[in-house]
Order: structure tokens, then C-alpha cells, then sequence
């Protein structure tokens, strides 16, 4: 399909390290997909070989169906950013843009168009050592937009943005994603970072493959303290002391954030409301993707 | 192709390195073209030199403004290690994922670059010899005396040299690393090949040999090529490195 990212087994072995290990995972144009997992997992490694700048050791990455060499006009097909010092300390941030212009056969005018996109008009003659991080990512996401790509592939593109960059980052690419139908998969090592970016996640760790699937079901999975109870409103009563927040679940039972087992029990017991189920859940999202990375075994999450 | 060369050659010139590279490059020139002819002026410690009207001696001053083929190998190594030292490589090989072509469009922005700073460096020479000399009352023999092909051989080696310097950023890809070798290299490696027995016979064969032979700058102990075969064994050697050049950036990683 026109714009989806496939990758297929990827494998990269580096001397006797697999950096990344039989990772499988397919990314939907129209979504923006967030690309996680703790530093050294591999994400870098993987956005490499599916852009062709490293070749597997086995496996295959493909985008719209092609591994991306073959692609017929890649850098009018494809934006990436892979990590944001990918520019001549000495060049301008308008000459940096205008060389990769006259490589794509753009139009010059374009760098003045996507600097204008990303904030820096101002800044466009000025030598990119002088620039901030922030300035640096916006410059490294001016350049994958030169080509007007249907996909995006961005390694830690939040990295160095100030608040007010990060929200706009956000619709940009919540644009991208829902008005424009283009693909958008963006790595991070923090899920806080992305969390309210992305639709669904691919989630690896040492390499290896851990969670694919919406966020909203990895939301799902986590959820504090798990409660069943016949009669959740007085229950709501018998807590409210707690000020701990209180959410259904899929399956009928509640999820109490922000309190702990025992002192849900206590106020329950002390309240005479009937429980038929009490326990520990992920008091976070956070939680449950760190849990999620962090157990050397840990089992695949629900896949959709 | 030509978006490619387009897109190395505005590398080239949107950054100082060139343009300062360039400014030494003709002070080198320069310095050789000086040195030479003032101690050809006096003679020098009653050693028997050659007088300035000697064919020779012309020859031997328009060829020591080939010494900038320093320079070039230089810019050569810098045009293509900065990709790496930066990682502009990443957006250059993601744009063109067909490396190979990447690789000719340097090669072909080195060796015009090399070509410029040949001319700029000849111009240079002829513009000190000429109100020298016509100052000292000596005639320069432009054609009959061999000087304007010898700085056509000046410009061939410093072109070649811009060239066989992307093959040794491609080996090498550490900048530092890159330069002090290919100039330890010349300036060490090559002159004690020129000693060692056995070895030695090689010596001429060798890039800083065959460029010396090219231009007829005095080096080395055994005789040079001929410039023709100079000429052919530098272009050899400059065709060598950029193939290596060339598969190596096909087959490796790109950092």
C-alpha cells in the first residue's frame, strides 16, 4: 500500500551485538506512529535500515512495498530526520536547505517555503553553529520537508524543543497525519514526550520486538488500582476521600488512579462497599511502557 | 547526474574552507615561484646554477606553483570527510540512495575545483614571472621553452590530486585522520621509499613522483617518468581511488 512502512525480520548484527533482533512491525499511512523504546534499543538502527543508510544483516524494510533505494523518487517520497546535527556548522540554514534542493531538483524558492514552515525565516542567513537544539530540529525537519513527502521518519524530533515547540510539532504533524493522510512514525525514548502525538505505538527493546498496537489499548492495560464492585457509586463515595480518579474499564471493573490497593481496600471495608476484585494494576501509561522495556522477558503486549 | 554536481558544487561554495584553502594554495605557489627565482637570481654559494634564461630553470619555476597539489588533496579529503564528520552524508544518501552516483558528482566538483585553484595558481605564477623577469631583462620562452606546459602540468596535478583526495576521505573518513596521513604520507612515506633499496624502484611510480614528473619539479633521487607517463600513472592512480572510493560508499554503512 502506497506510503505504509513495513519491516520484515530486520536483523543487524554489529560484531557480536544484535542491535536489532528479527523486528517486525508495519507502520498505516494516516496515523501518526510513535516509535519507542529506551536508549540503545535499536530505533535508530532500525530508521537506518529502512532508509537504506545501513544495510541489514537480514530481513527486509520496505516503504509503499519497495525497499527505499528502489523507490523512484525517494527524496520526493520520503521526509527523515536522523537526529539533528546532519548540517555544516559553517552553511546557512537557507544555503543547507538549497543544496539539497538542487540535489532533489526542487526549485529553490522551496528552502525560503519549508524555513517559513518551521519558524526560521528569520534566522535563514545565519551559519547553523550559532543555532539552538530547537533551531536544529526545526532545520532537520525543514529539510525532510522539502520534497512535500507522504511519509515522515523522524528520530527524536521533540529532543531540544522548548513547550511551545512541542505543541507545535504536534499539530504539524497531527495535520500530516489526519488532514493530509500522510504517514508519520516519530521515535522516542520517552512516551510522556509523544504520548499525546501518536495513535499507535511500535514498542522495542534490546532489539527486539515488545508492543505494536493503538495507544489507546496499551492505555487499556495499564490503569492503577483494579476494582470490581456491584455498586460503584457508593464506592465512588467511599473513596472520594482518596482524591484519586476514578475510570471504567472495558471489562466492567474500574481502574483508581492515584491511590494505592490498601488504601482503596481500607475506605471500601470502612464503607461496607462489596468488593469482588481488588488489586495492583500500572498506576500509568508511563509505568506500563517502562514495565514494558525493562523486564528481560517480558511478554508481547495485546496485539489489535 | 547534474543535480547531483549542482548540489557538490554548492557545498563547495557555500562554505569558507574553499575559498580559504584557495588563498593557500597560491601562497604556496607563490612562496616556490619566489624562492626559486631569487636563488636562481644570484647564483647561490658558487654551486652552478642554471642563469633564468635557461629553459630549465623556467620550466623548473612554473612547475613549483604544482606544490598547491598539497592544498587540493586537502580540499579533496575535507569535500567528502565533512559529510561524515557532520552527517550531511545522511541527507545527501537519502535524497540519492544510488551512492555510486553520489560519489561521481564529487569527483567531478573535485576536479574542478582542482582545476580552478591549477588555473588560479598558474595565473599567478605567470603574473610574478612576467614583470620579474622582463625587470631582471631576461625573455620567458611561454611556448619554446616548455613554461606554459609546465603549468599545464601544474594544473593536471593539482586537479588529480583534488580527486585521489575523495578516494583517501573515503578510506580514511576520519577528517584529521584523513589529512595528516595523506600529507605524512607525501612528505615522510614517499621520500623514504625513495631510500630504502629494492623499494626504491617503485619510487617513481608513485603519486608525488608522478606528479613531480608531470610538472618537472626537481624530486627524488631516481629519474622521473617522462610527463606523459607521469601524467597516465598519476591519472591512474586518481582513477584507483575514486573506484575505491566508489565501492567502498556503495558497500559500507553510511555513518
Amino acid at each position: 500500500m502506497e506510503g505504509r512502512i513495513v519491516a520484515s525480520g530486520l536483523t543487524k548484527v554489529f560484531g557480536e551485538v544484535k542491535a536489532v533482533d528479527d523486528l517486525s512491525f508495519t507502520v498505516e499511512p494516516g496515523s501518526v506512529t510513535g516509535f519507542l523504546g529506551p536508549n540503545g534499543a535499536g530505533k535508530t538502527t532500525t530508521l537506518r535500515m529502512i532508509l537504506g543508510l545501513a544495510t541489514p544483516t537480514s530481513g527486509t524494510g520496505t516503504i509503499s512495498g519497495v525497499a527505499y533505494a528502489h523507490l523512484p523518487v525517494p527524496g520526493r517520497t520520503v521526509g527523515a530526520v536522523l537526529e539533528a546535527t546532519s548540517f555544516h556548522p559553517g552553511r546557512s540554514a537557507r544555503n543547507h536547505l538549497r543544496v539539497f534542493c538542487a540535489a532533489a531538483g526542487l526549485p529553490d524558492k522551496r528552502a525560503d517555503e519549508v524555513l517559513e514552515w518551521v519558524g526560521l525565516t528569520q534566522a535563514a542567513r545565519y551559519a547553523v553553529h550559532g543555532f539552538s537544539l530547537g533551531m536544529r530540529q526545526r532545520l532537520a525537519l525543514a529539510t525532510a520537508l522539502l520534497g512535500n513527502p507522504r511519509v515522515l521518519l523522524l528520530d527524536e524530533p521533540a529532543n531540544g524543543l522548548d513547550p511551545e515547540g512541542i505543541a507545535w510539532l504536534r499539530g504539524l504533524l497531527r495535520h500530516f497525519a489526519d488532514v493530509d493522510g500522510r504517514t508519520v512514525l516519530i521515535s522516542s525514548h520517552v512516551l510522556s514526550e509523544v504520548e499525546q502525538t501518536v495513535d499507535r505505538v511500535v514498542i522495542i527493546a534490546r532489539g527486539r520486538f515488545i508492543y505494536e498496537g493503538k495507544l489507546a489499548d496499551l492505555e487499556g492495560a495499564s490503569g492503577g488500582v483494579v476494582v470490581r464492585t456491584p455498586t460503584p457509586d457508593q464506592f465512588a463515595t467511599a473513596v472520594a476521600s482518596l482524591n484519586a480518579r476514578i475510570t471504567p474499564r472495558a471489562d466492567g471493573s474500574l481502574a483508581v488512579v492515584g491511590a494505592t490497593p490498601e488504601a482503596v481496600g481500607r475506605a471500601a471495608w470502612e464503607a461496607h462497599v462489596e468488593l469482588h476484585e481488588l488489586r495492583a494494576g500500572s498506576s500509568s501509561l508511563e509505568e506500563t511502557f517502562l514495565r514494558l522495556t525493562a523486564e528481560p522477558a517480558a511478554p508481547p503486549g495485546p496485539t489489535p | 547526474m547534474i543535480n547531483l554536481v549542482r548540489a557538490e558544487w554548492r557545498k563547495v561554495i557555500t562554505v569558507k574552507l574553499g575559498w580559504g584553502m584557495l588563498l593557500g594554495a597560491l601562497a604556496l605557489a607563490a612562496l616556490g615561484v619566489v624562492a626559486q627565482i631569487a636563488s636562481n637570481g644570484n647564483g647561490g654559494n658558487g654551486s652552478p646554477v642554471l642563469p633564468l634564461s635557461a629553459a630549465a630553470t623556467q620550466r623548473s619555476i612554473a612547475a613549483s606553483a604544482g606544490s598547491a597539489y598539497l592544498f587540493s588533496i586537502v580540499v579533496g579529503i575535507i569535500l567528502i570527510t565533512t559529510e561524515f564528520r557532520h552527517f550531511t552524508s545522511r541527507p545527501t544518501f537519502l535524497i540519492e540512495p544510488r551512492r555510486g552516483r553520489v560519489i561521481v558528482a564529487k569527483v567531478i566538483v573535485a576536479a574542478v575545483v582542482g582545476i580552478i585553484y591549477g588555473l588560479a595558481c598558474a595565473a599567478l605564477t605567470a603574473a610574478i614571472m612576467e614583470p620579474w623577469f622582463a625587470a631582471l631583462g631576461v625573455s620567458i620562452g611561454w611556448t619554446s621553452n616548455g613554461v606554459l606546459l609546465s603549468m599545464l602540468g601544474d594544473i593536471i596535478v593539482i586537479a588529480i590530486f583534488a580527486v585521489v583526495g575523495i578516494g583517501v576521505g573515503v578510506l580514511v573518513r576520519n577528517q584529521i585522520a584523513a589529512v595528516i596521513g595523506a600529507l605524512i604520507y607525501l612528505f615522510v612515506l614517499e621520500p623514504l621509499i625513495d631510500i630504502i633499496p629494492v623499494v626504491k624502484n617503485a619510487y617513481p611510480y608513485l603519486p608525488g613522483a608522478a606528479g613531480a614528473a608531470i610538472t618537472g619539479a626537481s624530486r627524488g633521487n631516481l629519474a622521473h617518468l617522462t610527463a606523459v607517463q607521469g601524467g597516465f600513472v598519476l591519472l591512474g592512480w586518481g582513477l584507483l581511488f575514486a573506484l575505491c572510493g566508489w565501492i567502498l560508499t556503495i558497500r559500507r554503512d553510511v555513518p
